[in-house]
């Protein structure tokens, strides 16, 4: 049971009755809102259905499709919990040197889109790789599964680390101080107490991460791991009939879907702990030797999700400077890159208060098709997205075809689990009595909504924003085909530049993304930093 | 923090406001060919011309996909290709070339009804690290010869490597050409996304060779590597030196089509042919412009005789085929 129902049932009569005249609202925003998500899916199945699939894929590459897909997920979520829960361990609740300093590292890697993350994996590693190069020691680079759970893990670990941080400051300190009087060991406490409550937050956390990884085509591709979503693109890439991609991504979103399930499972089992604490607690001394080794592990990640990546393009920059090639235009890709993502941010996030309110406090029998529609459309390969919303824009809302609009939507419905996750930790977190009370001292729903409703859940909104905008900066299949003409980014820029070997043009472009990019993540451990 | 927010609601408005940037009638071009190659020739253009463009840059498959589902709805005035199977599979879209057009290229690098006409040549190639002790292959059958085992890199989802492959479906058939990508798959070939890591692969010595086009190498050069590799053009004038000229067409029905008409000739003007050569190093397609430096002439290439007005017919069957011999 979700803390929604839960409290729901206890309501007396009367104000129930008001409870679901408050709901029909939300419910109507939700409606309104599920829209654009809607759009990639039922344009896929009406494809698929009024124009077949054509040449299919044989059952066998399917089945093979299916366990690679799940295997890297499941591989790469757990990993980057277990690093991201570290990480936000450590720069959280123990007083290690540097704390702050690391606790924004920590997060930074999710500013690398898999595509620069895996490239810099290939320039770093191998016989003529940076590493062989400048210290002797050949790494061969790792293909396959192993480079593909590598790159992904390390990149997506900082959702887990951004997560699970204010939750670890939002648990209240007494239960945990009770049990370390009783004796018990720093260890047991984590296990026995600070864990279960995390719980929440760790499947948020997963399923963002689980679920990106199966729309994720950068880091498979250049990696060489296959997967659905890189089946999805050969498809479109190599062939003028856009049928068979539609029927796999139809296929695939099925495979969401049963990660949804999963993960619904896990998440009736999970406890959540109502009110928040602001009792600020005492940081955890470590003793000498595992601080040592706690540095030691911050060390070791940031080498490889910051040091080497900016080493590797650092390195292209100069060398191709020094053979004089020219650095390509940026600014502009840098302004717009930011001006979009701002725009999906801030709409995802407003967009996502109703979503999460029907799914939490006002749950019902509906919520379930609400969820798994966010999900359903943030699992989908982007190019999938892409070529959907096309479709349909161009039978149905001609005017808005290559807009600067229609690309925000098309942002919002695919990013828009991530702020809803958030903002739903935060409703969770807190309890519809709240509103109730506003409502039955006469406020007005406005007002409720302003007064209550909103500052409950800003942290949820500020975190939803800043993944949103993270993610967007980051897209760049989706972005290519919905586009206005001439509507250049950086992502795009960075594409286009590696595409036909200008590796300098490249280097300048993410680089100067990944100096864009800290903003939104300033934004989101502002709170964490603050504490 | 309210205000904050409202901020950036602004802020992100105008920020996207002004990026747009609106303009009157100008010529729209859908450009398969990058940016990074392109830009400067268009700019070059509207310098010289007084006539605006706007590009729409992507994919060349994606591109002809979205003209098709876009139909007479669509607002392209040309589309740019890198590839003769693109232009191939929208023919039906476009108006027939002025044969004033049509002439200043060899009819081979053209579209048989006129519809489209190369506009530079990129040409297959085997490029190898010049350390590999290796023989060269002579054909491209020997490609798949043990002796290469384990050695060639190859891009079997990239879109050159699959008109390359819809070449030899017209060369020998379907069931010649599967029987071929099948040795290729059962000698352990390195598979890459795309052209530019194998070649820096073959530099690197990670591969013995790969199959590619030629001007990756002249750009990994220009970027200060590269000095370890060369190209070898496979001299038995099969599709191991297959020449896929990009080339341009205009849209049907196309309300700037004089203007469209002016951006072609431009494409294949002294200036623009000179660009190709020196700064894309690809082959020129109007006579008295050379190839980049250290490229031979493209009549010295052993190019295979094959009507690219029919790779269109066929670059379904190659992904397929492809797929169906394993290597994706």
């Amino acid at each position: 049971m979700t803390a929604g129902p839960a409290t729901a049932q206890v309501e007396t009569p009367g104000s129930s009755t008001k409870m679901q005249r408050s709901s029909r609202g939300w419910w109507i925003a939700t409606a309104i809102i599920l829209i654009p998500a809607l759009v990639p899916p039922v344009s896929l199945a009406w494809q698929v259905i009024t124009k077949g699939t054509g040449t299919t894929v044989p059952f066998g590459r399917l089945v093979e499709l299916f366990v690679n897909t799940l295997t890297l997920s499941a591989a790469v979520t757990l990993t980057s919990l277990a690093i991201g829960t570290a990480t936000a361990w450590l720069t959280s609740r123990t007083a290690i040197p540097g704390r702050r300093v690391w606790m924004i590292i920590a997060a930074m890697p999710l500013v690398v889109p898999s595509y620069m993350a895996a490239l810099t994996i290939i320039g770093a590693t191998g016989p003529a790789g940076l590493i062989s190069t400048w210290l002797g020691i050949e790494i061969p680079t790792p293909y396959g599964f192993v480079g593909a759970w590598t790159a992904l893990s390390v990149f997506l670990a900082p959702m887990a680390h951004l997560i699970v941080s204010p939750a670890l400051r939002l648990i209240d300190p007494a239960t945990e101080e009770a049990a370390v009087g009783l004796g018990a060991s720093k260890r047991r406490v984590f296990m026995t107490i600070t864990l279960p409550q995390l719980r929440p937050a760790l499947v948020s956390a997963g399923l963002m991460i689980g679920l990106y990884t199966v729309s994720d085509f950068g880091a498979v591709s250049l990696l060489r791991f296959d997967t659905f979503t890189r089946a999805i693109f050969t498809l479109y890439e190599g062939q003028i009939d856009r049928r068979p991609a539609a029927a796999l991504s139809l296929i695939l979103m099925v495979v969401a879907l049963a990660i949804l399930f999963v993960e619904r499972r896990t998440r009736t089992r999970a406890d959540y702990q109502l009110g928040t604490t602001k009792r600020r607690r005492d940081l955890i001394r470590l003793r000498n030797s595992t601080r040592y080794l706690s540095v030691g592990f911050l060390s070791i990640y940031s080498l490889f999700s910051l040091v080497i990546p900016i080493t590797v393009l650092a390195f292209w920059l100069f060398r191709g400077l020094g053979a004089g090639a020219d650095l390509g235009t940026f600014w502009d890709e840098a302004l717009r890159s930011v001006g979009v993502s701002l725009g999906a941010a801030v709409l995802a996030a407003a967009a996502s208060l109703p979503v999460a309110m029907v799914t939490t406090w006002r749950r019902n029998r509906a919520s379930p098709i609400v969820e798994s529609s966010v999900w359903g459309v943030y699992a989908l390969p982007h190019i999938t997205v892409g070529v959907a919303v096309i479709t349909f824009a161009l039978i149905w809302l001609r005017p808005m075809y290559q807009t600067l609009a229609l690309l925000i939507l098309a942002y919002v419905a695919m990013f828009m689990a991530q702020s809803v996750s958030t903002v739903q930790d935060s409703l969770r977190r807190s309890s519809p009595d709240l509103e109730e009370a506003s409502r039955s001292l006469g406020k007005s729903a406005l007002t409720t909504l302003r007064r209550v409703t909103v500052p409950i859940t800003m942290p949820g909104l500020l975190a939803g924003a800043a993944l949103v905008s993270l993610s967007v900066m980051k897209e760049l299949p989706a972005t290519l085909l919905l586009r206005p003409n001439g509507f250049e980014t950086l992502a795009i820029r960075i594409w286009s530049a590696t595409g036909e070997g200008f590796y300098t043009r490249a280097s300048v472009a993410s680089l100067v993304l990944l100096a864009v990019s800290i903003v939104p993540l300033l934004a989101l451990t502002y709170r964490d930093l603050s504490d | 923090m309210k205000r904050l927010v409202s901020l950036a609601i602004v802020g992100a408005l105008a920020l996207s406001a002004c990026a747009t940037g609106d303009g009157e009638g100008p010529l729209v071009v859908y450009s398969g060919r990058s940016e990074e190659l392109i830009q400067p020739l268009i700019e070059s253009f509207t310098r010289s011309s007084g006539i605006e463009v706007e590009v729409r840059y992507a994919g060349s498959t994606d591109l002809a996909a979205t003209l098709l589902q876009e139909g007479d709805a669509t607002d392209a005035d040309v589309f740019f290709a890198q590839d003769p199977a693109s232009l191939g599979s929208v023919s039906d879209l476009m108006a027939e070339l002025d044969a004033s057009l049509l002439d200043l290229v060899d009819p081979k690098f053209a579209d048989r009804d006129g519809r489209w006409v190369g506009t530079s040549g990129r040409v297959r190639t085997f490029v190898y690290n010049t350390a590999t002790p290796i023989a060269l292959p002579q054909t491209i059958d020997e490609v798949t010869d043990s002796r290469w085992g384990g050695q060639v890199g190859v891009a079997p989802t990239n879109g050159s490597f699959l008109a390359f492959v819809s070449a030899m479906i017209l060369e020998r058939g379907e069931a010649a050409t599967l029987e071929w990508l099948e040795a290729l798959a059962a000698n352990d070939p390195i598979d890459y996304p795309k052209n530019s890591p194998i070649v820096a692969a073959a530099d690197a010595g990670e591969v013995g060779g790969g199959l590619v086009n030629h001007y990756y190498l002249l750009r990994l050069r220009a970027e200060g590597e590269g000095s370890n590799s060369e190209n070898w053009f496979i001299p038995a004038g099969d599709v191991g030196s297959l020449v896929m000229p990009a080339g341009a067409g205009i849209i049907a029905g196309s309300d700037m089509a004089e203007a469209a008409q002016e951006f072609i000739e431009f494409l294949l003007s002294d200036e623009a042919q000179t660009y190709f050569a020196t700064e894309t190093y690809e082959f020129p397609m109007t006579a008295g412009i050379d190839p980049a430096v250290g490229l031979p002439s493209l009549s010295e290439i052993n190019a295979p005789d094959i009507d690219l007005s029919q790779l269109a017919d066929v670059l379904d069957d190659a992904t397929r085929l492809v797929t169906e011999a394993g290597l994706v």
